[in-house]
């Protein structure tokens, strides 16, 4: 069969006769003992199958022997064993090996023929036609149903996502509506009634007292259309609050002269300040913040008018509209209005000026706030339990009462019987008491150049006190001529002057009072630089007197004078000085230097001509100097002679 | 809170005990003083309940001051003194047990007040189970609080409108250790009005019956 080529070896080996028993550890195999005759007759006695009929049995082994075997066993035990010799262990081999061989013939034969293609050649089978034709009306249609089946797929999946996209954005929304919630709640009151949710924008849980509800409505923003876009400001919730509470409002705290007619009065006051047009869709925290502050003016403004129609005052304060207007001062008008705009515009205007911008007084307003909040805080407290717990309540001061047996004086000082008008009253009159003496002192600091007058105020003031220091001097002389100062202490309806040598002058409110009192002490002062000049320049005082008794009288204050003498004592300078008439020097020549004095007869030594003689008025607006001191110091440094 | 000085004052011959103090009143007028609200003092009664046998019973009392409203001041007669808190009432009823209030002996004396510069006088009409039985003034001087120092000035006050009543130095500046410079406490006063409500109380007779 095989056509040439060198033959292959096939080489076979038996397996190993005997089975490893065991390995041991230094690599000795150990085998398995042989089967014994008896044994391997066992074994093969146990492949015999009984059930089988002994004809096939003994047909089989005749047929078998006759084959060509080359080495029959010869040990083999007839009686008992039919060996079937198709089922010896190599037969499958065989029959695999042979099989093998005829595929490997036919593959060759069939490749040699495609390759030589001397005897046989390769042929395509013609195909039917008429099986392969398909219409094409059923092709298309085909077509159609795949494509529609694949796009309803498709569909049915974008709508899917479409679905579940609207859902989110729907989730987004409600979640959206439930974190303004959360925060809504984080920061007010909230609480269920029924389906709806109110909240308490009013601070009676911080001890107010005043009767509004000030109850607000929690309400879903559900008016937002999903396929236009999402505005910017656009919030899922939104609050209701009440319609008294709407727009914002200040309480204007401002000092004017007094009104002339009192028809005048009843003008409702403007806002000073026009609210820009809010858009309906602000926020609810600030429409919240701004109709709780709506709800605290209108309390102040309520209690305000309370006490001042119950407080029993010399004058009586007027309650109008929404204005209280009181007089701190006589020609002054203290008003307080509460200024509430609901946010429409309006057409009339109720009076034709406006207020100057600056005539509100902030810081009154804001003490206002503050007031009132004190306030709460006192209605609070004292339900707060005392210590120790059988104490009764109020003031803590006030349990000593009992035991060191105050009486109603003392009891009176403790409690604080003022209100709040009373207390914004004093803190108005000490505002504008202080702002006049201040513009008094910059008048007078701006009209009078000799002596200047400096005041430092102090930083650190009190609601009803403030104090500055008040010096006067001499420019170019401050450190000689330093001892007018004067600290004023400002008080809500008093001045206190201290002087720096110890005098303590207590000025009413009036203006000019203050302006006369300045004015003296600068008169007083020239005289005194002077005292000091001399004290410098090596000239004797002979006189001093703060108030002199003679000359004219003055209107302000009084006029003071000083007499000086030179060192040599040649000379003598007077000088007198008054608020109003101001200042008159005059100088004592020695005898021997005047020329009207006649010649007498009674004096006839030469030494009484040493003597000073009389006086002589200088021209002090020809003098020659910047200022009053300066002026002195030269007519002085003239007047003493160079040795 | 200054020297006081609490006196009685007898009722006028064939007058009533109003018309007694509506003349010290117009009296008081005269001289410039200006009236100055109302005042009320009272007295309240307790005896001591348990006490060992043989011993007389100590009887409390306690008593108010228009002039101290927050306090209450608890003494015993001649001997010491407490001054406390408001609650104190409330404390005795608490001691029931060991304090019996005897309801029949409160004894008040309400009045006006006046006030004369640095004097506060209150002229009042005691009154037992509200019937008046006498009329007690006290005369204040806010500005000193030494008794030695001012008893000259208070007796020539005194004088000017109480004429033959003026009383003398009382006995509680003299009884004390430092004596007469010792400064004043509410307790002086209050000792001084107990003095006379037991006065008062022992008079009950015969006052009993001018009044009406």
């Amino acid at each position: 069969m095989m056509s040439g080529g060198p033959a292959v070896r096939v080489s076979i080996e038996s397996q190993c006769e005997r089975q490893v028993q065991e390995v041991s550890l230094d690599g000795l195999e150990t085998y398995v003992p042989p089967l014994s005759m008896s044994q391997n007759l066992a074994k093969l006695a146990q492949r015999i199958d009984f059930d089988q009929s002994s004809d096939s049995e003994q047909d089989g082994p005749e047929r078998e022997s006759r084959e060509p075997w080359s080495k029959p066993e010869p040990e083999e035990d007839e009686g008992a064993v039919k060996f079937q010799p198709s089922l010896w262990p190599w037969d499958s081999v065989r029959n695999n090996l042979r099989g093998a061989l005829t595929e490997m013939c036919v593959l060759h034969d069939v490749l040699s023929v495609l390759k030589e293609k001397k005897y046989m050649a390769l042929d395509p089978v013609s195909q039917d036609p008429s099986v392969t034709k398909t219409p094409q009306v059923f092709q298309l249609i085909s077509k159609k149903k795949s494509l529609a089946t694949a796009a309803q797929l498709l569909l049915k999946g974008a709508e899917k996502l479409n679905k579940s996209l609207a859902e989110n954005q729907e989730q987004r929304r409600q979640r959206d509506f439930n974190s303004e919630l959360l925060r809504l709640r984080s920061q007010w009151k909230l609480r269920k009634v029924g389906d709806k949710i109110l909240g308490d924008l009013s601070y009676r849980s911080a001890g107010s007292l005043f009767p509004h509800h000030g109850t607000f409505e929690v309400i879903k923003n559900t008016d937002l259309d999903l396929d236009k876009k999402v505005p910017d400001d656009y919030c899922p919730l939104s609050v209701q609050i009440p319609s008294d509470l709407e727009g914002s409002a200040y309480i204007k705290v401002s000092i004017q002269k007094q009104s002339p007619d009192i028809g005048d009065l009843g003008t409702v006051s403007l806002f000073r300040r026009q609210p820009k047009a809010k858009p309906a869709s602000q926020t609810w925290h600030v429409k919240l913040e701004a109709a709780q502050n709506v709800l605290l003016c209108k309390e102040i403004f309520a209690q305000l008018s309370r006490e001042a129609v119950q407080i029993k005052s010399q004058i009586p304060h007027i309650v109008v509209k929404n204005q209280i207007i009181s007089q701190p001062f006589p020609g002054l008008q203290l008003s307080i209005s509460l200024c509430h705009s609901t946010g429409e515009k309006r057409s009339q205007r109720a009076s034709p000026e406006k207020s100057k911008p600056d005539d509100h007084l902030y810081v009154l307003e804001h003490n206002l706030h503050q007031l009132i909040r004190e306030f709460h805080k006192q209605t609070l407290s004292s339900v707060v339990m005392p210590h120790p717990a059988s104490a009764p309540f109020g003031h803590k001061r006030l349990r000593l009462a009992g035991p060191m047996a105050y009486d109603k004086a003392e009891i009176s000082s403790l409690q604080q019987s003022e209100g709040l008008l009373e207390k914004i009253i004093k803190q108005a009159k000490h505002i504008f008491l202080r702002s006049r003496t201040a513009r008094t002192i910059d008048t007078l600091a701006s009209r009078i150049e000799d002596p200047q007058i400096q005041a430092h105020w102090s930083n650190i003031n009190d609601v009803y006190e403030s104090s500055v220091k008040v010096l006067i001097t001499s420019q170019g002389y401050e450190q000689i001529c330093k001892s007018i100062q004067l600290q004023l202490n400002i008080g809500v309806e008093q001045i206190r002057v201290v002087h720096r040598d110890g005098r303590v002058i207590t000025l009413s409110h009036q203006e000019q009072e203050l302006q006369d009192f300045l004015l003296s002490q600068m008169s007083q002062h020239q005289v005194h630089a002077v005292q000091q000049l001399a004290k410098v320049m090596g000239w004797h005082v002979l006189s001093f007197s703060n108030h002199v008794g003679l000359g004219p009288i003055e209107s302000i204050g009084n006029a003071s004078a000083i007499t000086v003498t030179s060192p040599n004592g040649e000379y003598t300078i007077s000088v007198r000085n008054g608020p109003e008439s101001g200042c008159k020097v005059l100088v004592q020549f020695p005898r021997s230097q005047a020329k009207e004095l006649p010649k007498s007869d009674v004096l006839q030594d030469a030494r009484w001509t040493h003597l000073r003689g009389p006086y002589k008025e200088v021209h002090w607006s020809r003098m020659e100097g910047r200022n009053f001191v300066y002026k002195m110091e030269l007519l002085m440094a003239a007047l003493t002679p160079c040795p | 809170m200054g020297v006081t000085c609490v006196c009685q004052v007898p009722v006028a011959e064939g007058k009533s005990v109003q018309q007694t103090v509506d003349m010290l009143h117009k009296k008081l007028e005269q001289l410039g003083a200006v009236k100055q609200g109302n005042f009320w003092v009272d007295c309240e009664t307790y005896q001591a309940t348990g006490n060992a046998t043989g011993q007389p019973t100590k009887l409390l009392y306690v008593m108010h001051n228009s002039e101290t409203p927050l306090s209450s001041m608890a003494l015993f007669e001649g001997g010491p003194g407490l001054t406390a808190d408001a609650n104190f009432d409330v404390l005795m009823v608490k001691l029931k047990s060991h304090f019996q209030n005897a309801k029949g002996h409160k004894v008040e004396s309400r009045g006006t007040r006046y006030r004369y510069c640095d004097f506060l006088v209150k002229i009042g009409t005691v009154a037992m189970s509200s019937s008046a039985r006498g009329i007690s003034v006290e005369v204040e001087y806010c500005a000193c609080v030494i008794p030695g120092d001012c008893w000259n000035l208070m007796k020539e006050f005194m004088q000017s409108f109480l004429g033959s009543s003026t009383p003398e130095l009382p006995a509680v500046f003299t009884s004390k250790a430092e004596g007469l410079y010792a400064p004043v406490d509410c307790m002086d006063t209050m000792s001084q009005y107990l003095e006379l409500f037991g006065k008062v109380r022992k008079q009950q007779v015969l006052a009993g019956s001018g009044v009406r």
